[in-house]
């Protein structure tokens, strides 16, 4: 039987991908370890070892934790940037470990690899993150509708649906809020990510409350505490432009008085 | 340890946890134990969509999608539960969107529906649109959605508890539910559930291959907590390999793309399933474009400078499609393959993926302790359990379908059950096999390393258990794993602290991936046939007259502690259609 | 177990490499960030206060432009530019009613616009509940003083004083 072929296009990046274990490097992680077992001071080690460049940072933390110390502890889950457990600061930028790949962060010099910021330190990479969710839990984030559910689905226009595309995309893994200034010093912010999934109902048209979610984000701790740094945006590993988002909400607040 | 008493308690809080929470909270006092918080479950990896007859695009109905899926599942499906699952999609789709989920849109408004793998029209004729998708971040978006609606209803979690032991206490002669038993891990304690119901929603356990789809934690945790309480496990060589794994690294790229239009291609540019598949192509069922990439591959056609690999060629798509349509699944390809699927290609590989095999269930998600009886308030529903709505391979869209209507059944039968029922008596030492394993853990000093039998534990699962076996291959397979187990007993955990202690559950996890591997190569072993993802080279046909019928493992434990498998089998439940040669 | 009982790989691995009286039961405190959000932090207030104080700044921000530059322009560049500031420069403009509201909102406008931006100084990086207090009940005597006696001068200036 005749199929359809094509000529193969082969560009130098396919070529490079397609290459097999290219030459390992070596890589130095320099991890900051606190253990309230053993110590109630931070410690920074050096670990070095043999690594693929085009692997993540999360297997160089693998190596570390399943061949060299087994105490080294963090989290981590799907491995490719979609459960956000692994939000890490990764030479003093936010990064999911899992989706940092050695060569992009010059492997040449020894990588730093902290907890994230503003979460209470609990053992080595691993922080409280309670605080975080209860300012998620705190924004509603939930749809509310008044009136009597329709037999089929809600319509809903592509328009309306693109409006808050952006934000659903959120996988409340604290880079965003974990590198904000204003939440390293005052925890009780509600913080980027939490404003992040209080615009995604604000802004869904199928969605009732979002005067409720204004007025709580117009609180002490809501959205005029944002100092437009934009660290946010630059930490999401979604791409979710998150400081646009949190701009978002101050217009629907001003636009609501005037 | 602290001993806590709720009506219903869920194990897991993927998709069917919280399906069943949402339900459970309303109806009874609900505890949800799950080892990762609930938004980190692998439900959120799920990208293409979820199946449901709502005919928004084309005309569709119900029984073409319960055909497909019994067709799909090489007809071990049992047909009643695929009944249900077809009929009970279309208000599962519903009330998702009633929660609130973001699918997309069609241009009147309705939720879309796209082209997915072995979803036909009219019992095989075409492909028809009847995934329901949310770009390709369905499983995210359900995720988040039943989360935020968990939010809504207040349901308790308990988050990052392990639950590692199942509690069953005899009562006149019945073996009856009566809670389970969690490690913290923020503190190392062990805490005591007392429960009427328990439901078991504790998702996979493909880590035991080195090429797969799933996350690091689908340890079969559940699965395991179970054998170990004498509660067999069914079907369980059935494993789905997805055909388009990135190459060597296993995360998966959407059915969707190929839903899309993507195109397969070997190494000389031809579109090859149109030779395996001469109707349905490329969206042929999973096992079948699996097994004709590694035939490709094993015939010399394969791509890259080993030969191991096939294209998934997008390039033909214009751009504004896959950034609407698949956004996620481009940017995997340039984060971790560095390439532009714009304009090249794609390496892919089939990767592990899905579990068919389970712990055996009725379809109201109640489990069984043999073909027939019930264990009175025990429940399961998800990728943990085995209805069975998947037979023999498991169409695309079928799971998330699968998580929230058995999930929902299982959450409403688990708080009626609760009402009308009281507790049973908690055995004596109720933690004591807990304790036992923490501790044999936690002074574990012997001379191997978790990693390394990790490592060849899914080195020989890969080679011999995968998408193609044999007698000798799966012969191997049960010999490498009972040594693999025998190395087990000495290795040494490192860290011996309390807190977050993640070495150590990584031990124990090691230590289910063990006992389900081994049921997988015994059950595949017996399997002396073809059928859906159970591939066997020495017997390529399915043997209906012999093997349409469940496999049901159980574990025997001798007189002198010794165990074994023993294997028994449960017919297929046959409603109106009969077995037919599965042709795409 | 009992807190005696030690590790002794634990106490190895320590960070001075000695023994620490840390161990499993008798962990080390961990280290907490200032303020965290929990079940207990205050909701809502449901005053605009914020978005006013936030609207404030950018508002009187504008207007500080015209003010301040117009007040440079005037005082250190024309008509001789600095020398020519004495007390009868400041008499003569203080004559004029406009000069004395110029500088009247600007005294206002620039307080309460400095002490806003304080404040918010402050909440960020006080991190302590009674550090805060004491740093903004400071900021606003300074401010209430400072504006007061202000707006007393321009008002109550005499041009005769000797
Ligand atoms: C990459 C990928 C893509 C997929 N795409 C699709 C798709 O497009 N369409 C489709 O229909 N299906 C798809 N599937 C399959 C489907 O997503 C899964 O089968 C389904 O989500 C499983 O849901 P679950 O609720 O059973 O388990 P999970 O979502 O895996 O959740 C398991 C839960 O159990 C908890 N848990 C585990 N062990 C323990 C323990 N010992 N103690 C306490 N808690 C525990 C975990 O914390 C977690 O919360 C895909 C699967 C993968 C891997
Ligand atoms: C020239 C005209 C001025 C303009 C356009 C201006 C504008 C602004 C704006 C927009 C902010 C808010 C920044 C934010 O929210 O992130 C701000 C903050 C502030 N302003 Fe002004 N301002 C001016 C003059 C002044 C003057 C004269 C003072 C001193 C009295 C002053 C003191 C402050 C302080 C202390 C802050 C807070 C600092 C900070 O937010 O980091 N400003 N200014
Ligand atoms: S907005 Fe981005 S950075 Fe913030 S929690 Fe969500 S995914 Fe993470
Ligand atoms: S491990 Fe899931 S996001 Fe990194």
């Amino acid at each position: 039987m005749s199929t359809t072929t094509v000529e193969s296009k082969h560009s130098a990046a396919l070529d490079a991908a397609e290459t097999g274990d290219a030459h390992l490097i070596t890589v130095t992680l320099r991890v900051r370890r606190f253990n309230p077992e053993v110590s109630d001071q931070v410690v920074w080690v050096d670990y070095e070892m043999q690594m693929d460049p085009k692997e993540r940072v999360l297997d160089a933390l693998h190596k570390i934790k399943w061949e060299l110390d087994g105490t080294l502890t963090f989290r981590r889950s799907c491995a490719h940037g979609i459960c956000g457990s692994d939000a890490m600061r990764i030479n003093g930028r936010n990064r999911l470990a899992c989706k940092t790949l050695l060569k992009d962060i010059n492997p040449e010099k020894p990588i730093t690899v902290e907890p994230i910021k503003g979460l209470t330190v609990l053992k080595d990479l691993v922080v409280d993150m309670e605080p975080f969710f209860q300012a998620f839990r705190d924004v509603m984030p939930f749809l509310v509708t008044k009136g009597n559910e329709p037999t089929r689905e809600r319509l809903q226009s592509a328009e309306d649906r693109a409006r808050f595309d952006d934000t659903t995309k959120c996988i409340l893994c604290a880079a965003c809020t974990s590198s904000c200034p204003v939440f390293w010093n005052d925890g009780q912010y509600f913080g980027p990510a939490a404003i992040v999934n209080a615009h995604r109902f604000i802004f869904d048209s199928r969605d009732e409350a979002g005067e409720q979610r204004l007025e709580i984000l117009n609180d002490r701790d809501g959205v005029w505490r944002c100092r437009t740094t934009f660290n946010c945006t630059d930490a999401c590993p979604r791409g979710i432009e998150v400081t646009k988002a949190i701009q978002e909400v101050k217009r629907a607040l001003l636009t609501r008085r005037f | 340890m602290q001993i806590h008493k709720y009506d219903t308690v869920i194990v897991g809080a993927g998709g069917a946890g919280m399906r069943a929470a949402i339900e459970a909270t309303k109806r009874s006092r609900t505890a949800v134990l799950t080892k990762l918080y609930p938004t980190r479950s692998h439900t959120g990896a799920a990208q293409g969509g979820m199946a449901a007859a709502l005919a928004n695009v084309e005309e569709d109905n119900w029984e073409w999608h319960t055909f497909d899926t019994i067709k799909g599942g090489d007809y071990l499906v049992d047909q009643d539960a695929a009944e249900i699952l077809a009929k009970e999609a279309i208000d599962a789709v519903l009330d998702l969107e009633k929660m609130g989920l973001p699918f997309n849109r069609t241009p009147e408004g309705r939720i879309d529906q796209r082209r997915f793998g072995g979803h036909t029209r009219n019992h095989g004729e075409a492909a028809v649109r009847r995934s329901c998708y949310a770009a390709d971040r369905t499983g995210h978006m359900i995720l988040q959605t039943l989360y935020q609606n968990c939010v809504k209803e207040g349901v308790e979690f308990f988050n990052e508890f392990y639950v590692l032991d199942l509690l069953l206490a005899e009562v006149d002669g019945v073996k009856r539910t009566a809670g389970v038993v969690a490690y913290e891990l923020a503190t190392g304690e062990i805490h005591v559930f007392q429960a009427k119901a328990v439901i078991f929603a504790s998702g996979g356990n493909g880590k035991f291959y080195k090429v797969t789809s799933n996350a690091h934690t689908l340890t079969g945790d559940g699965q395991a907590a179970a054998w170990r309480r004498g509660l067999p496990l069914e079907d369980m060589e059935f494993f789905q390999f997805h055909p388009t794994g990135i190459w060597r690294m296993g995360i998966l790229l959407t059915e969707g793309a190929r839903g899309e239009g993507g195109i397969l291609r070997n190494k000389d540019g031809e579109r090859f399933m149109e030779r395996y598949a001469p109707v349905m192509k490329d969206l042929a069922s999973r096992d079948v474009v699996s097994r004709a990439i590694y035939t490709e591959i094993r015939e010399g056609r394969g791509c890259g400078p080993e030969g191991d690999h096939v294209y998934l060629d997008l390039t033909h798509l214009p751009p504004e499609q896959l950034d609407a349509k698949l956004p996620d699944i481009t940017e995997f390809a340039r984060t971790y393959l560095g390439i532009e699927p714009y304009t090249d290609p794609v390496p892919i590989q089939p990767t592990a993926h899905y579990a068919m095999g389970g712990i055996p269930t009725n379809v109201q998600g109640e489990v069984l302790t043999d073909n027939t009886t019930v264990v009175p308030g025990l429940y399961a529903a998800g990728e943990v359990a085995c209805v069975s709505v998947h037979g023999a391979n498991r169409l695309g869209t079928n799971s998330l379908l699968d998580i929230n209507v058995f999930g929902r059944r299982s959450g409403i039968a688990a708080a009626e059950y609760a009402a009308t029922h009281d507790f049973v008596e908690l055995p004596e030492n109720p933690d004591s096999l807990v304790v036992e394993l923490v501790e044999r853990m936690r002074d574990a000093n012997g001379g191997e390393r978790v990693t390394d039998i990790r490592k060849a534990l899914q080195e020989t699962m890969d080679a011999n258990a995968m998408v193609f076996r044999t007698e000798q291959t799966l012969k191997q397979a049960v010999s490498d794993i009972a040594a693999l187990k025998v190395r087990y007993k000495s290795i040494s955990v490192q860290d011996k602290g309390k807190r977050y202690n993640t070495d150590l559950l990584e031990a124990v996890e090691l230590g289910n991936l063990l006992d389900l591997a081994e049921v997988l190569a015994v059950s595949a072993l017996a399997r002396k046939e073809s059928r859906g993802g159970h591939y066997r080279e020495d017997y390529p046909t399915r043997d209906d007259v012999n093997f349409m019928r469940h496999t049901m493992a159980y574990r025997e434990v001798g007189e002198d502690g010794e165990e074994s498998i023993r294997l028994d089998y449960k017919p297929v439940v046959q409603t109106r259609y009969q077995p037919m040669e599965r042709k795409y | 177990m009992s807190a005696e009982t030690h590790n002794p790989v634990d106490a190895a691995d320590a960070a001075d490499g000695g023994v620490t009286p840390f161990g499993p039961d008798n962990p080390a405190p961990f280290i907490e960030p200032p303020r965290a959000r929990t079940k207990r932090t205050p909701r809502a207030t449901r005053t605009n206060f914020e978005m006013y104080g936030w609207l404030f700044m950018r508002l009187s921000g504008i207007v500080l432009v015209v003010l301040v530059l117009g007040h440079l322009l005037i005082q250190l560049v024309l008509d001789g530019g600095v020398s020519k500031i004495g007390f009868a420069f400041v008499a003569g403009r203080w004559a004029n009613p406009f000069w004395q509201l110029w500088d009247l909102a600007m005294l206002w406008l620039a307080m309460l616009h400095g002490a806003n931006g304080l404040r918010t100084v402050i909440n960020d990086y006080a991190e302590r509940d009674v550090t805060r207090t004491w740093l903004k009940w400071l900021l606003y005597a300074a401010t209430v003083f400072t504006v007061l006696l202000g707006t007393l001068v321009i008002f109550t200036f005499d041009p005769n004083i000797q």
